[in-house]
């Protein structure tokens, strides 16, 4: 079996170590013996979905968030489609700013920045997440979420954060939150099997 | 109220100098009393401000005792602080009770975030930046907030003393088409051609935006670069370091080799620095450089022992870029090593436990042959463990442990050279530990 990672804009989108996702993404998916290949988009490139099973987005220099949903905004109908096809795209951090034009979800955008250690839980894993914030931008619905929050911030003050849509998940948690998190990479491994199947 | 702060603070700094106990304390207490206190203090005619994400201390310091060395004198804030109380306190000691500062120059070193507050009352004549990466995130959130700030308050007239090799810094000049003063460091025998480190932020033309090419690397986002979509390029700096030798600690300005203070690439950097600095104050070349020759003879920070050589190197939490040019420095050494990495503690100002950071460190550099063992020690150990087992580093190969001491023997047994790359809360620990073995051995 293998899988198609997309990375969008690991040189545009690179804030906070984020793409630490990806290394725990592949290290397990590998030790399950899942080939892996890792493919990146920058903001020039012309973006393909067609054989791609999980697309990552992490965040970014407010200049950068602001040309990556430019680019994004040109593939609004493909991007769609991939979602639609239960496709999986985990956005984290920052970068959950760059796709309000899918008008899935809207967002709101703080002076100051959202600074906090989080601990919460998820009906997607067993266990406590450890994951970490550091972000002006969160989720303003308070449907489809992710998280349970014990501490940090959530969807419009709210301690419920993230959205979740077909296999879209996005959430202002980083950390980098799969590297610190083996059970929600295990989550998203049996989602790509179960896609693959 | 003026003269009522300054004198209250001048006691505190007489008994804090009878304790021998230096503080911001009596800075603090100034500002209590008169909020404008900085704004009412009469400074000297030249006023250096150092800032950036590392290396202020070091730059700042040669710069104040270098001048020092011409008999002039030098108000300079070498206590520790770079916040308001300690530049405060600092001021307040160089400072007659009516508020006049009697040095002949002012030279201080500044937190990044703060200088905003300080420009508008001490008008600098010269700011010296020496680098902007990535650092502290919590509390820096991202590097263009760092960029806001320090450009914030910042007269056009303003002379900026900066690396040209950093194109994220030409910002300064083309926003507020100001004409700085550029050093750089000539490619050199650890300049590289293609790109080995990730989740970099500023490789992009500051005028279109475009990624930039590299004719070469001398570090990270450091080197010779154009815009493949605009005119912006690298530039001929005002001063030009040659010849870059980190195992002789030696760089050569205008023919002239000048000590570096040790072995690795940022004491270059920070030379340059205090060196472009001082030529733009006038000084005599022949006596900068004959006191940064003077000062820059430091005590090896390594040491051998049994013909196993042990490097303890020095790292700021929180700072990649640090970590990274640590990382640089062991994977030049191709002989086999061990290599232990740790902290007491992330962060001193604040309790965020934010480990993101240890993402943007490239240690897939350190994943070689040549690597013996690995070992994370401290209150992270498994979390510098997982970071490690995601670059590639086999499983076998690395050691937890809740401190230094405790992997004394393994270390040992090991008979390999023994690097460390840690914070500097674990420089004196890893000290104390082989250190110790030499006295013993001695025994």
């Amino acid at each position: 079996m293998t899988v198609n990672i997309l990375h969008l804009y690991p040189d545009e989108l690179n804030l906070y170590g984020e793409n630490g996702n990806l290394k725990a993404l592949k290290y397990l998916l590998e030790k399950e013996n899942i080939k892996v290949n890792i493919l990146s988009y920058d903001i020039n490139s012309k973006l393909d979905f067609k054989d791609i099973n999980f697309i990552y987005m992490g965040s970014g220099r407010p200049e950068f968030l602001a040309k990556a949903k430019e680019h994004l905004k040109l593939y609004r109908e493909e991007l769609s489609l991939y979602l639609k096809q239960d496709k999986i795209m985990l956005i984290t951090g920052s970068a959950l700013s760059t796709l309000d034009f899918l008008s899935l979800y809207e967002v709101e955008k703080y002076d100051t920045y959202k600074v906090a250690d989080v601990t919460a839980t998820t009906s997607l894993c067993p266990g406590v997440i450890k994951a970490f914030q550091n972000t002006q931008y969160l989720i303003k619905n308070t449907n489809n979420l992710i998280f349970n929050l014990e501490s940090g911030y959530g969807n419009n003050n709210t301690m419920l954060e993230g959205f979740k849509y077909h296999n879209l998940y996005v959430t202002s948690l980083i950390g980098p939150i799969l590297a610190r998190n083996d059970e929600l990479t295990k989550y998203f491994i049996d989602l790509l099997k179960e896609n693959k199947a | 109220m003026k003269i009522i702060a300054i004198i209250i603070a001048k006691i505190i700094i007489f008994f804090g100098n009878i304790l021998k106990r230096g503080s911001s304390l009596p800075g603090k207490i100034a500002l209590k009393i008169d909020h404008n206190l900085l704004k009412k203090l009469h400074y000297p005619t030249t006023r250096i401000i150092v800032t950036g994400s590392s290396g202020k201390g070091t730059t700042s310091s040669l710069i104040a005792n270098t001048l020092k060395k011409t008999g002039a004198k030098v108000c300079f804030n070498n206590m520790g602080s770079n916040l308001a109380w300690g530049i405060t306190t600092s001021l307040i000691r160089s400072s007659t009770i009516f508020g006049r500062i009697t040095s002949n120059y002012l030279v201080l070193e500044i937190d990044e975030r703060y200088t905003k507050d300080i420009f508008p009352a001490l008008k600098p004549t010269h700011l010296v930046i020496t680098n902007l990466t990535k650092d502290q995130p919590p509390r820096q959130h991202d590097i263009d907030l760092v960029y806001a700030d320090i450009k914030k308050n910042l007269s056009p007239k303003t002379k900026i003393i900066t690396t040209i090799d950093e194109p994220y810094l030409r910002k300064f000049a083309l926003d507020l088409s100001t004409d700085p003063v550029y050093y750089s460091i000539a490619k050199n025998k650890y300049s590289y051609k293609n790109q080995i480190f990730e989740n970099l932020n500023t490789y992009f033309c500051p005028i279109c935006n475009t990624r930039l090419n590299y004719q070469y690397y001398n570090f990270e986002t450091l080197g010779n670069y154009s815009c493949p979509n605009c005119s912006f390029k690298y530039e001929k700096p005002d001063y030009l370091g040659q010849a870059l030798d980190l195992e002789t600690e030696t760089i050569t300005i205008n023919s002239k080799e000048v000590l570096i203070g040790g072995d690795m690439l940022y004491n270059a950097y920070n030379t340059m620095s205090a060196f472009a600095t001082l030529k733009e104050l006038n000084l005599d070349e022949d006596l900068i450089i004959s006191s940064l020759n003077t000062l820059n003879q430091k005590e090896p920070k390594k040491f051998t022992i049994n013909n196993i050589l042990y490097y303890p190197i020095s790292c700021k939490a929180e700072n990649a870029t640090t970590y990274n040019q640590a990382v640089f420095k062991v994977m030049h050494d191709s002989n086999p090593k061990d290599i232990i990495i740790g902290w007491k503690e992330i962060s001193r100002r604040y309790n965020h436990f934010d480990i993101s950071w240890l993402y943007d460190i490239e240690f897939e550099l350190l994943n070689n042959k040549s690597l013996n063992k690995i070992y994370a020690c401290g209150i992270d150990k498994n979390n510098i463990k997982k970071r490690l087992i995601l670059s590639g580093i086999p499983e076998n190969k690395i050691i937890t442990s809740d401190d230094i001491p405790s992997i004394k023997p393994s270390v040992l047994n090991d008979n390999v050279n023994v690097y460390g790359i840690l914070n500097f809360d674990y420089i004196e620990p890893f000290n104390n530990t082989f250190k110790d073995f030499d006295k013993e051995a001695k025994k």
